[in-house]
């Protein structure tokens, strides 16, 4: 029994350690790498013509890190350095200094590490072209490529269309401990600069390997399948929904009834170098909440039921995928040149008599923020040979008369360069109409010349730099708004504030559409709401959980609230439709449309009227049908439905974006190198000495062996076969 | 199998046989057949059957020769062109890499 006891407790020990030895190897592991979390990564898209953004090898870059803190710091790591490469870890507040000097001189550097931090934040930081869409922008509208013409995008580095040799990984102010634990590794590690050769060394390693390469033409190609074989997709076109929305019914409308419309339209989408990140207050939020809040402020002053009375239209609009070379409204463009937009009862370019575009809107709210004004300007093409219509003039006028009651200024600009906005694609692709000036265009933006926003289509596009601040007044049940005025006069709003000049220009606007439809000046008091407004940037600015969301979501919707995070704009693959389309439209819906009694079943098997049934949630949560002309619309490129089109020739965008597996980024430190030099000689010496070994004991193999066999030849040799 | 043991007349059988499989587009076997008779043909002394043996080693010889050839410079010329190519070096391609041209 003894025996017995005693060598179960042997072989207890014995798992013992096993096992625990298992767990030592998993938490070896873990020791080595440390994961950094949040990060974005920059990724690759490509074009018809070119790739551009980054992409990492099969296995990720490693390299050494090197806290960039100044500009000697980025000289020493590209020209000085000797463990190359490195991964060099720069802040947001520095990244104009050096990111040239990184991306020329790319020997030495296996990738970027950006970080924004909140106690240094950069006075301006854009990864789009000066030239935002140059390549889309109708050649007789646009000098900013020529020389001497205005540069609208000033601070722009172009990174966002330039083909980036290594990965470059963002991390948001709220990751900001995951840089303080790479600084701690590097503090301890790296700091000894001259002697890093041959050291163990803080090391960083970014996977972002991207499936596609060449361009558009390839990445398509290699993603189709063939008759044979069955191929991985690498690639997919850029596209989402535009939105569209009309102030009376046009479904129903015949030849002989049809209203021309005057088209109010917006962008919905921004971009950012990185994965997941595309706040775009200035560059898009602050338009669609003035297009969004217009819309519904013109629904209150004109019910939808007094249709009969007015012989025009408004056609409001939120084109999707403006930042890549327009692809919304070229989509639209272009279905409106063969007569197929909007699917139900399409328009021909000859009925729009204006086309008015909220463009850029609220980079320069921070650059006014004590002042209670806000000063726009509008656009509109002018050329010698078509002097400006009276149309035009005669908007302009209204529009001032009503501005000038609101706080805001709009100074007409009549040029021949016209920023970038989606009146480039009309002009290009309907240029018969254009051109005659039956299609007249109006571009509203709050930049006189070179951008007012500083961080266009970038990361830091954020609430703060629009000097967004949340109010968080709750909404009556049923969706009542408290006026602009009450709020001014309680003191809630100041009249400096971005909420209550948005409100402005909202009421400047429908105001001026409703004397444009009406033919006679507005003399009601309905105006737009900077409670409304206020709501709706914190939707899409702040937290996707927000009142006016939840109210606008399908009632079928699971209860649990979205992430309170903002909604990133970028527009993403065509594959399905973006959340930032679907909220705006659902949005459009729910504020302008009409909300019927009813249940579930009612909605749904409502008789086609003209309109559209969507069951919402509504603002008491409990559900409201809601009928509205809204409705989406493809915002796909051209270029991809065309079916003999030519993705090199440049007249449509051609942006694909490439399929990824993962991305992810690791810090460890790095061995010098020694023990694997040590393991390669250790391993040379035993070959070595195992062959003189074997050819010792072959030939003195008899000395060896006593009774050593003469031959094994003869037993091979019995082997018949 | 042990050409030793088996008698020339079989032994023509099979390098025959060995050479006219080859032709079926199988240079593999041709290059078996020139290695493995190569001492039947030009070592042994003489015998009645090993005239015709040296003529099909020689023939599969030069097959395999030529087959190498071709093969090696198609590899070469596919490696080395295949992204000039453009659609039909993709379409030539059973794996196309992933992540580069």
């Amino acid at each position: 029994m003894g025996t017995k006891n005693f060598l179960y407790s042997v072989y207890l020990c014995f798992f013992i350690t096993i096992s625990f030895k298992v767990i030592r190897c998993e938490r070896l592991r873990e020791q080595i790498y440390s994961s950094i979390e949040g990060g974005a990564a920059c990724f690759r898209r490509l074009n018809g013509t070119h790739q551009a953004g980054c992409s990492s090898s099969l296995n990720g870059e490693v390299g050494v890190v090197q806290m960039v803190y100044n500009i000697s710091d980025a000289q020493w790591l590209v020209h000085n350095s000797t463990a190359g490469p490195y991964m060099a870890v720069v802040s947001t507040a520095l990244y104009y200094d050096v990111i040239e000097l990184l991306l020329q001189e790319p020997a030495n550097i296996a990738g970027i590490l950006l970080y924004d931090n909140a106690t240094m934040s950069p006075e301006f930081f854009s990864q789009e072209s000066k030239c935002p869409n140059e390549y889309s922008s109708d050649p007789h509208l646009s000098q900013c490529v020529k020389p001497g013409g205005i540069v609208w995008n000033e601070k722009g580095t172009g990174l966002l269309r330039r083909d980036i040799p290594y990965p470059i990984f963002f991390l948001p102010k709220t990751r900001i401990d995951d840089v303080s634990k790479i600084e701690d590794c590097y503090n301890r590690y790296n700091l000894d600069r001259d002697n890093q050769k041959g050291r163990p060394l803080c090391s960083l390693q970014l996977n972002s390997f991207m499936y596609a390469a060449v361009n558009s033409v390839v990445c398509m190609r290699r993603s189709a399948s063939s008759v044979f074989l069955s191929s991985n997709k690498v690639c997919d076109p850029l596209g989402d929904y535009n939105v569209y929305y009309s102030l009376f019914p046009r479904a129903k409308e015949t030849e002989a009834t049809k209203k021309p419309v005057t088209l109010v339209t917006a962008r919905i989408d921004s971009a950012s170098l990185f994965d997941g990140i595309a706040p775009g207050a200035a560059s898009s939020v602050v338009g669609m909440v003035a297009h969004i809040v217009t819309a519904a402020t013109l629904s209150k002053m004109i019910p939808v039921t007094d249709s009969k009375l007015y012989d025009q239209n408004v056609l409001w609009t939120l084109f999707n995928g403006e930042a890549f070379d327009y692809i919304g409204s070229q989509r639209i463009a272009y279905d409106l040149s063969r007569g197929a937009w909007p699917p139900v009862a399409p328009l021909s370019p000859s009925d729009i008599r204006l086309h008015v575009e909220l463009g850029q809107l609220g980079g320069s709210l921070s650059l006014f923020k004590s002042s209670a004004s806000w000063p726009l300007y509008a656009f509109a093409p002018y050329s010698s040979t078509n002097a400006t219509a009276s149309k035009i003039l005669e908007f302009l006028g209204e529009m001032s008369t009503y501005s000038s009651l609101n706080n805001i200024t709009v100074s007409p600009k009549f040029t021949s360069n016209i920023p970038p906005s989606s009146l480039h694609s009309f002009r290009r692709i309907l240029r018969n109409v254009t051109d005659s000036g039956s299609l007249l265009e109006i571009l509203l933006v709050d930049h006189e010349e070179n951008f007012s926003n500083l961080y266009y289509e970038s990361a830091l596009d954020d609430y703060e730099h629009i000097g967004y601040v949340y109010h968080n007044i709750s909404i009556s049940n049923e969706g009542v708004f408290i006026s602009t005025d009450e709020l001014l006069a309680n003191g809630t709003m100041k009249e400096t504030e971005a909420q209550v000049k948005i409100a402005n220009l909202a009421t400047t606007l429908a105001h001026t559409l409703y004397q444009q439809i009406a033919g006679k000046p507005y003399t009601g008091t309905v105006k737009a709401s900077a409670h409304l407004v206020d709501e709706m940037l914190y939707c899409f600015l702040r937290s996707q959980a927000c009142r006016l969301l939840l109210a606008a979501d399908y009632a079928s919707s699971p209860d649990e609230p979205p992430a309170e995070r903002p909604l990133p704009l970028y527009v993403g693959v065509a594959a399905w439709a973006s959340p930032p389309a679907v909220y705006a439209g659902h949005l459009l819906a729910l504020l302008t449309g009409g909300h019927l009694r009813g249940n579930k079943s009612d909605c749904d098997n409502r008789a086609d009227t003209g309109f559209s049934y969507y069951w919402l949630r509504g603002w008491n949560h409990s559900g409201v049908c809601i009928e509205t002309t809204m409705n989406f619309s493809q915002a796909v490129s051209p270029a991809f439905i065309k079916s003999d089109y030519d993705l090199t020739s440049g007249e449509f965008s051609t942006w694909t974006e490439s399929v990824w597996q993962a991305i992810w980024a690791r810090v460890f430190v790095r061995a010098s190198g020694a023990g694997a030099r040590l393991a390669a000689v250790a391993g040379v010496l035993a070959t070595a000495a195992a062959a003189v070994v074997t050819f010792w004991l072959q030939r003195d193999a008899a000395l060896v062996f006593v009774d050593a066999p003469p031959s094994v030849a003869g037993i091979i040799r019995t082997v018949n076969c | 199998m042990d050409l030793n043991r088996l008698p020339n007349d079989k032994k023509l059988q099979l390098c025959k046989w060995y050479f006219k499989v080859g032709c079926l587009l199988l240079p593999f076997v041709w290059a078996v057949n020139s290695v493995w008779f190569f001492k039947e043909a030009f070592v042994k002394p003489q015998f009645e059957e090993q005239k015709q043996i040296k003529k099909y080693v020689i023939l599969s010889g030069v097959g395999t020769l030529v087959w190498a050839t071709a093969l090696t410079t198609w590899a070469v010329a596919f490696q080395l062109q295949r992204v000039a190519w453009g659609a039909t070096g993709d379409a030539l391609s059973f794996i196309v890499p992933l992540g580069r041209a």
